[in-house]
């Protein structure tokens, strides 16, 4: 029978385990959920009786009712898991013996891993810790209280909780090789089994379909990579490093967005890939868009991609997880030397009634120049000569966009410089479009490879002009050449946040270093990663079959280490420990037998004090002194006095013949 | 030897009481000291008591007394050679009035059960009773009903080379904890039988000295008797003993092993001390050992001298 600690504990186990899913379970559920934990709790304190099986199964399919119609149905990761949650929770009515406790505390355990489902950052590895901590515990009263079921005894209850924490937390790190080599060597599907979860990629998505001011603003805070590329031969210049990723044709005051025709229309002319100067691999974090990033231009296709005329990768699915592919670039290729009607008219594009100033300046210049070239320069000069400021923190602008920027504020980062510049050209009669993507990225000397973060997001533009095709123009890059030397937050020595002090950025990287960990070792640790877990050795490409021979070969070993090697440890060094109080009693024992006295191995202290007392009738008394407090020392708990013994014995002497 | 026991007053008490208890059964079964003790430690330590001897040498007077200062139901079930198991356990009877079947518990639903002569009963009748032990209840046409705690049995067995016997297997033998023999008493015990009172009529004056729940408890106290690693070692050695095929058949189960270290517990409480030494093993050994184990074939020897020869053999620690 369980007594009433191993139910509270299992009763906390389940409670901390579905503790996730009653905060985010519809309401009435709650109640529903609740009320049987509530009942076997009075229970254990009132000492009430089981309800009877035909209640339980009344019970259970009301449960079953409430979930399809809240559900719609049982399918699906909420209902089910919801489903779990309620039919646990129902397992309580009937959980008077320790099997029953056993399977609700097992189940607990799956409840809490369920919650991958829905969550995997950092503050779920404590959460699933102090799930791990208090199923434990249950385990081990429940495994204490059968145990002591046997004697009809109840478990001595008196062990403080910080023994049993810390026992729990024993038996996890013993378990933590075992787990830590499960989880890199298992083998793992090469597709995901079902989707990661909703919020797993939230932060990351990346770059989007369409650019307002502010939307790349939220990447700078972002360090989490984006993908990282490993080069064949030297890394470019960090001026060559233009990752291209969307491209926006339409305007609207406001809002760049990609153009129907842009996107559906295929490259037809594509740099020869034998021809192009630089070869890369690139591992691609999830962005759960379609974009591929490459460097200009693209002279590769990878598998289920389309390079469109405006040479962006669009994949035919979102990417959702680690994704690799092989990538060649050549700079020096002729984008569209010949601009077709459809997409010139799209590259001059604006909307009415925007941004009057700029337009009138615009037409000034047009004016005065001589050529398209010349108003190019013009307006980058204009940007480097004039006030204009490069910062993270920009004022809001209202309906003129353009103008108020130009003529107002002046103040902006890449995004502003890419919009108002390329409004300035189409104004001027100059083709242009916006391209967003990344710029620069950090290299890492140890893995030697170039990461970029979301915060390396940059917006350029480019404008067509004839005879070189599409030339790309980046004018943030005329205001803040550093930009494109350092990086976005790099270049800037200004407060990022409003709260912004050296310690809080110290604790916000070093979380991030954390973050960035449990992703790359965690969350994007995929079938990809995983064959190539032991490349540093040399094997390059791990298939499942050597997966699993590693992995039991790692086991076996831990395993020897565990059973084998440390009890021989422990032995050995208990056999180096000689008994002071068998030396002691070995020479008790050999003053006797120097005096004619029999002894064999096989006497116990009082039979053989009984035996020698008898033949040595003076010594006697001595004798079975010394034999009661060697039968103390050696036998009972700590009552004997070793210190005595010694003395005892050693001034034992015989003074009479044996059997006088 | 005087070692005094440290322990709270009310655990005091109940040693005191288990002392008159001990006493008291000496003075009706006279003579049997040793026994006495054995059967009690075997209680102590919740075994089941095997009693083999030659019929009339007081095995039942033996039980009675302790059912007697215990304090406990009784019951004494007589097997012969065509009882039933229904016999033992209890029978469900059609009652017409309520139009059900209500179960009648048999002797075996009491808190001390004396199985005389249990090997003249047929193994059929022998397993219903010997499943009870093990199990500490019964299940009657698929409904279990559980026996009153504490629960003992006490069997007495006819040597086995009287007529009309059914041999206990040895796993059903292995259910009982302890197997001891009274024998014939002393020549001045003898003359004192004779002239002292009828022994049913001391019983019948016999006050309960312990009650059931004392024994519960003091179960609880005998399981807290300390047990040294070298008491440990010395229980190791004697079990890997019995496994040598030198002395015996078969050796001793890790389940008999347990057994005496809890018998042993218990006849260390019983000697006033709360910590085992090796004598208490010795003593209860062959108790222990007798009925568990055979001699292997061909050999002249008794079980008995061969037990004896193994204490002997295996050193104290």
């Amino acid at each position: 029978m369980l007594n009433r600690l191993s139910v509270l504990w299992t009763v906390t186990a389940l409670v901390i385990s579905m503790l996730p899913q009653l905060a985010s379970m519809p309401f009435h559920l709650v109640p529903i959920t609740l009320l049987p934990i509530v009942w076997r709790l009075m229970a254990e304190f009132r000492q009430w009786k089981p309800i009877p099986m035909i209640l339980r199964v009344l019970a259970t399919a009301l449960a079953v009712g409430a979930l399809v119609t809240t559900y719609g149905g049982l399918m699906g990761r909420r209902a089910a898991v919801s489903m779990l949650v309620l039919m646990l929770s129902l397992k309580l009515l009937e959980t008077f013996r320790i099997r029953d406790a056993r399977i609700v505390v097992s189940l607990s355990l799956f409840l809490c891993a369920t919650q991958f489902l829905f969550s995997q950052g950092i503050p779920m590895i404590i959460y699933i810790i102090a799930c791990l901590l208090s199923s434990l515990i249950s385990f081990m009263y429940l495994q204490r209280c059968e145990a002591f079921s046997v004697l009809d005894e109840e478990p001595e209850s008196d062990r403080k909780l910080l023994t049993e924490l810390g026992f729990g937390a024993s038996l996890m790190a013993l378990a933590l090789p075992i787990g830590i080599t499960l989880f890199l060597l298992f083998p793992r599907w090469g597709s995901p089994l079902w989707g990661l979860p909703e919020d797993a990629l939230d932060a990351r998505s990346g770059l989007s379909d369409s650019m307002t001011p502010g939307s790349i603003q939220n990447l700078f805070m972002d360090d989490s990579p984006a993908f990282r590329a490993k080069f064949e031969g030297g890394v470019p210049r960090n001026s060559d490093l233009y990752w291209r990723g969307p491209v926006f044709w339409n305007f609207d005051g406001s809002t760049w967005e990609v153009s129907y025709l842009s996107r559906n229309l295929l490259a037809d002319n594509k740099p020869d890939p034998e021809k192009a100067p630089f070869r890369y691999d690139v591992q691609m974090e999830p962005t759960e868009q379609r974009w591929l990033f490459a460097l200009d231009y693209p002279a590769l296709t990878p598998r289920r991609t389309k390079m469109t005329v405006d040479y962006q990768l669009i994949a035919s699915r979102p990417v959702t997880r680690l994704l690799s592919y092989t990538m060649a670039s050549d700079p020096g290729f002729q984008d569209s030397p010949v601009l077709r009607q459809t997409l010139l008219r799209a590259a001059l594009a604006l909307p009415e009634g925007f941004n009057p100033r700029t337009a009138a300046m615009m037409a000034d210049w047009r004016k005065e120049a001589g050529s398209d070239s010349e108003i190019i320069r013009r307006a980058l000069q204009h940007f480097n000569q004039q006030q204009f400021h490069y910062t993270l923190n920009p004022p809001l602008l209202s309906q003129h966009t353009v103008d108020e920027f130009l003529f107002d504020t002046k103040e902006g980062f890449c995004e502003h410089y890419a919009s108002a510049f390329t409004v300035m050209m189409r104004m001027a009669g100059i083709p242009a479009r916006v391209v967003t993507g990344y710029q620069g990225g950090f290299y890492n000397p140890i893995g030697s490879y170039l990461l970029v973060r979301q915060s390396d997001a940059h917006a350029w533009s480019e404008v067509w002009v004839r005879g070189s095709g599409w030339t790309r123009i980046d004018p943030t890059a005329a205001v803040a050449p550093e930009r494109v030397q350092q990086g976005a937050v790099d270049s800037l020595e200004q407060r990022r946040y409003l709260l912004d002090f050296e310690w809080l950025r110290n604790a916000r990287n070093t979380f991030d270093l954390f973050q960035r960990g449990w992703n790359n070792w965690v969350i994007t640790f995929g079938a990809d990663r995983q064959s190539r877990l032991f490349s540093i050795f040399g094997w390059e490409y791990l298939g499942p079959a050597k997966l699993v021979i590693a992995m039991i070969a790692i086991l076996l070993i831990t395993g020897a280490v565990i059973f084998l090697v440390a009890p021989m440890l422990l032995k050995f060094r208990s056999s180096r420990k000689p008994d002071p109080l068998l030396r002691l009693w070995g020479k008790f024992i050999k003053k006797l037998e120097k005096a004619g006295f029999v002894s064999h191995p096989s006497m116990g202290a009082m039979e053989l004090a009984a035996n020698a007392g008898g033949q040595l009738k003076y010594e006697s008394d001595a004798i079975f002194r010394i034999a009661e407090l060697y039968t103390l020392c050696r036998y009972s708990r700590d009552m004997g006095n070793e210190a005595e013994l010694t003395e005892l014995i050693n001034c034992f002497e015989i003074r009479s013949a044996p059997g006088s | 030897m005087e070692f005094s026991l440290q322990t709270p007053d009310s655990e005091g008490h109940r040693h005191d009481r288990l002392k008159d208890a001990v006493n008291t059964v000496n003075s009706i079964v006279m003579g049997k000291e040793q026994q006495v003790k054995l059967a009690f430690s075997c209680l102590l330590a919740r075994g089941h008591l095997l009693i083999e001897d030659l019929p009339g040498v007081g095995k039942t007077t033996l039980a009675h007394a302790l059912a007697a200062v215990i304090g406990v139901r009784y019951q004494r079930i007589q097997f012969t050679s065509d009882m039933l198991p229904a016999d033992i356990l209890g029978v469900s009877i059609y009652n017409r009035d309520r139009e059900t079947f209500e179960f009648h518990p048999g002797p075996i639903f009491s808190q001390l059960v004396l199985a005389d002569e249990i090997n003249r009963a047929t193994p059929k009748s022998q397993s219903a009773l010997l499943e009870a032990m093990a199990e500490g209840q019964v299940t009657i046409e698929g409904e279990t009903h559980p026996l009153p705690k504490p629960f003992f049995v006490i069997a007495t067995q006819n040597p086995l080379d009287l007529g009309g016997t059914f041999p206990l297997p040895d796993s059903q033998l292995d259910r009982f904890l302890l197997s001891i023999s009274l024998g014939f008493p002393e020549p001045e015990i003898e003359r004192e039988l004779l002239t002292a009172r009828d022994r049913a009529l001391v019983l019948r004056d016999t006050q309960a000295i312990i009650s059931p729940d004392d024994v519960m408890q003091l179960n609880r106290d005998c399981q807290k008797v300390h047990v040294s690693d070298a008491l440990l070692d010395y229980v190791q050695a004697l079990l890997a003993g019995t496994r040598n095929s030198r002395w015996f058949e078969t050796g001793l189960s890790p389940r008999a092993g347990i057994a005496m270290l809890h018998c042993s517990k218990a006849y260390a409480f019983l000697e006033g001390r709360d910590f085992a030494i090796p004598e208490d093993v010795k003593t209860i050994f062959p108790s222990l050992a007798r009925h568990r184990m055979s001699v292997p074939h061909g050999m002249e020897t008794s079980v008995n001298e061969q037990i004896s020869n193994l204490l002997n053999q295996v050193a104290v620690p």
